[in-house]
């Protein structure tokens, strides 16, 4: 029996979803699907049997050869030191208590404060979980709706995969053979005006129903005067330092988006050293020369050269940071953190990569059979030109959303439909910022698949926090109205492309040339659209 | 049966020591990678070397952790409908999607990835980055890798096939792992 070309896209597609629906991990499934196709082929006579051979060069040559990808650990491994560290706490607290008097002031306390945290991790886990901790019953004594409640932490939770440095747009970047500054650059814009939206509905909601959104009686105040600011500055001071530590330095270009999240994952275990009761009174005084030599170190640096001075200043500082991270794990509490932290981080990072090795072997089929050149033809009849193409992509990826998480869309999907956007898009944007458009487009819309009830991260990580009065019900519930704001921000980036590019076209650009020296591209070989070939060397 | 088990304990004792190994590696990457960035900054050291032992870190964290993350069911699904199942449905499909799909592919990607080793150990293949290290071994992780997690699928197997015969209980509940 023959099965003509232009079947087997079709065939792989509905394999892909019927295979998945199964229930089995997804990675092998992928994998096991590619082959049956690959052999499909090979029986066909559509490629040789050395085809098959691409696939193990390419697990190796993209997947674990990847610097890019070196991130997923560093950041998830950041992110379970940070949920427990205290940071969020204090930010929580002190910003709870400037805010609260206001109407409504307790949800933009957790808007602000999941900002910031958002700039400070890449990780969603991370952030819900202690947000939700912390906030959750002290908006419920003070009469918050529950259903708002709910829906603004887990939103203002999700934000971070927004916000650089999100683990998102890495994997986006990566994907989508982009470099990954320019991709944050592009994501300022629409993470800011996120904010701003869930601020404004709080606005909204604060005029329209009142008796949800209360005011904190002024009593309730635990810290007045300088004692609060104190408190706020304890959380606003060390994240400012974090922030640079981890977006600063990369886009300085000190740092390569790997490095820096490992330099914010130390960072984060100086913090919570800090922030322990039992951190010993030798070591707060060498934090402190350590703190002090920084600062001389930077000042000779930046006003004199990078002379001896300069050298000894910093050996003292990284003296310091050693000796901090050693004092981690004499604390026994901290070190369990730490082990719990990176045991925790190898099952994920092995569970990630290896859904991209899946679908590795998948999509090295379904290009082989010309499938890409399928999916175009596909994508780009359906009607209404370029919009109509960004409009059904996006309602694909918002319902997709609901069965899959960020991670298998970005490695299954990305790969088939980045060559099909570049095309469409750079008409309207240029060739540049096509994809980093189109990347933060998607990062905007797959916010939701932490959103959607009843299989949304988010809400799932609520569920696991939330005291007992809280109702799964309202949990859902209170979920929809921050997913329509997150819709009305993928529909403001489709309908403004500015919003995105502003930043590519400005005065940063060279920021920018300076990034994309430092950040090693990866080596992506091509997306082959046309007829099947042999040849999957790295591109140029 | 028992003979079985014993094996299938082997196996999970044996991955569950290499998971160790793989967990510990986390850390010290990220003390590699926070270390060579930092030193680059102030003393202009650096070497490729150090940034290579990086990624080779993690090639093995992923090809030799994925059997202990197997082992702990946190392989992540579509759960849509395997959720609906009842917990002996679940482990039929656990059963069988081992069977044909985890065990066939890891050997036959074990299978495709030799040459890939055996091709690079022959010449004796080192980094094309001046100062990298000897490339050879970390392409060992690949088809190792596989034959461990297509063992540790056979461990499951058993597991699986024994809680069905009703010879043990086994904890198989599926989670969604955190991100």
């Amino acid at each position: 029996m023959t099965i003509p070309l232009d079947l087997m896209p079709p065939l792989m597609f509905g394999g892909l979803i019927i295979i998945m629906l199964i229930g089995y991990p997804v990675a092998f499934s992928l994998a096991t699907l590619g082959f049956l196709f690959g052999l499909l082929a090979i029986e066909q006579g559509y490629f040789g049997p050395l085809f098959m051979q691409a696939i193990p060069a390419r697990i190796f040559g993209s997947v674990l050869s990847n610097d890019l990808l070196l991130a997923v650990p560093f950041f998830t491994f950041m992110g379970a030191i940070l949920e427990k560290c205290g940071l969020a706490e204090d930010m929580l607290d002190s910003m709870g208590q400037l805010f609260g008097p206001i109407r409504g002031g307790l949800g933009y306390s957790v808007i602000i404060v999941g900002f910031i945290l958002g700039a400070i991790t890449g990780t969603v886990a991370a952030q819900v979980i202690a947000m939700a901790l912390i906030s959750m019953p002290v908006m419920i004594r003070y009469g918050y709706n529950m259903r708002y409640t709910a829906g603004v932490l887990a939103a203002s939770g999700t934000i971070t995969q927004l916000v650089p440095p999100s683990l998102v747009l890495i994997v986006l970047a990566d994907q989508l053979g982009k470099s990954v500054g320019d991709m944050y650059l592009g994501a300022w814009g629409p993470s800011i005006f996120q904010i701003v939206l869930f601020a404004g509905y709080t606005f909204a909601l604060s005029i329209v129903k009142p008796d949800h959104v209360p005011a904190v009686p002024k009593e309730a105040r635990t810290l007045t005067g300088w004692p609060l600011w104190k408190k706020c500055l304890r959380g606003i001071i060390p994240s400012a330092v974090l922030i640079f530590v981890v977006l600063g330095t990369m886009m300085l270009g000190l740092a390569t988006p790997t490095e820096a999240g490992a330099m914010g994952a130390v960072g984060a275990i100086v913090l919570a050293v800090m922030h322990h009761p039992e951190f010993s009174w030798a070591g707060r005084r060498i934090f402190v020369i350590g703190i002090v030599a920084c600062g001389i170190g930077t000042l000779v640096g930046i006003f004199v050269a990078q002379n001896v001075l300069f050298k000894i200043a910093f050996a003292i500082t990284y003296f310091a940071i050693a000796w901090i991270c050693v004092e981690a794990f004499r604390i026994a509490e901290l070190r369990d953190l730490i082990k719990q932290g990176y045991e925790s981080t190898m099952r994920l990072t092995a569970m990630v990569v290896f859904i991209l090795i899946g679908s590795t072997c998948f999509s090295v089929v379904f290009l082989g059979v010309s499938g890409g050149v399928w999916l175009e033809h596909m994508l780009t009849s359906v009607p209404g030109g370029t919009w109509g193409f960004l409009i059904f992509i996006n309602l694909f990826i918002f319902f997709l959303a609901f069965f899959l998480d960020f991670f298998e869309i970005a490695f299954i999907i990305l790969p088939m439909i980045g060559p099909i956007a570049q095309k469409v898009l750079t008409p309207i944007v240029g060739a540049d910022a096509a994809l980093i458009w189109f990347g933060v487009m998607l990062c905007v819309n797959m916010q939701t698949s932490f959103m959607h009830p009843p299989f949304g991260f988010a809400l799932f990580y609520l569920r696991g926090v939330a005291p007992k009065e809280v109702k799964s019900s309202d949990i859902y519930w209170g979920a929809l109205p921050w997913v329509g704001l997150q819709l009305v921000m993928v529909a403001l980036v489709i309908a403004f492309p500015l919003t995105v590019t502003w930043v590519l076209d400005g005065p940063s650009k060279v920021d920018l040339d300076k990034v994309r020296i430092e950040i090693p591209q990866t080596d992506l070989p091509p997306i082959d659209l046309g007829p099947p070939k042999m040849d999957f060397g790295p591109s140029k | 049966m028992r003979e079985l088990l014993v094996i299938s304990r082997g196996i999970d004792w044996l991955n569950a020591r290499i998971g160790a190994v793989c967990n510990f590696l986390v850390l010290v990457a990220v003390l590699v990678s926070a270390g060579n960035a930092m030193s680059r900054y102030a003393f202009s050291l650096s070497s490729n070397a150090w940034l290579e032992a990086q990624w080779y870190m993690f090639a093995i964290m992923v090809m030799f952790g994925a059997s202990y993350t197997l082992q702990r069911n946190e392989h992540v699904r579509v759960e849509i409908f395997y959720l609906m199942l009842s917990e002996r449905k679940q482990l039929w499909v656990d059963l069988f999607g081992t069977l044909l799909f985890l065990i066939p592919i890891c050997l036959l990607l074990a299978r495709l990835s030799w040459p890939l080793f055996y091709e690079s150990y022959q010449i004796g293949e080192w980094s094309g980055n001046a100062g990298g290290l000897v490339r050879w071994p970390i392409k060992f992780v690949l088809p190792a890798g596989f034959v461990l997690l297509a063992l540790q699928g056979v461990s499951e197997v058993i597991k699986r096939a024994a809680a069905l015969a009703g010879y043990v209980k086994i904890d198989a509940k599926y989670e969604r792992p955190v991100q």
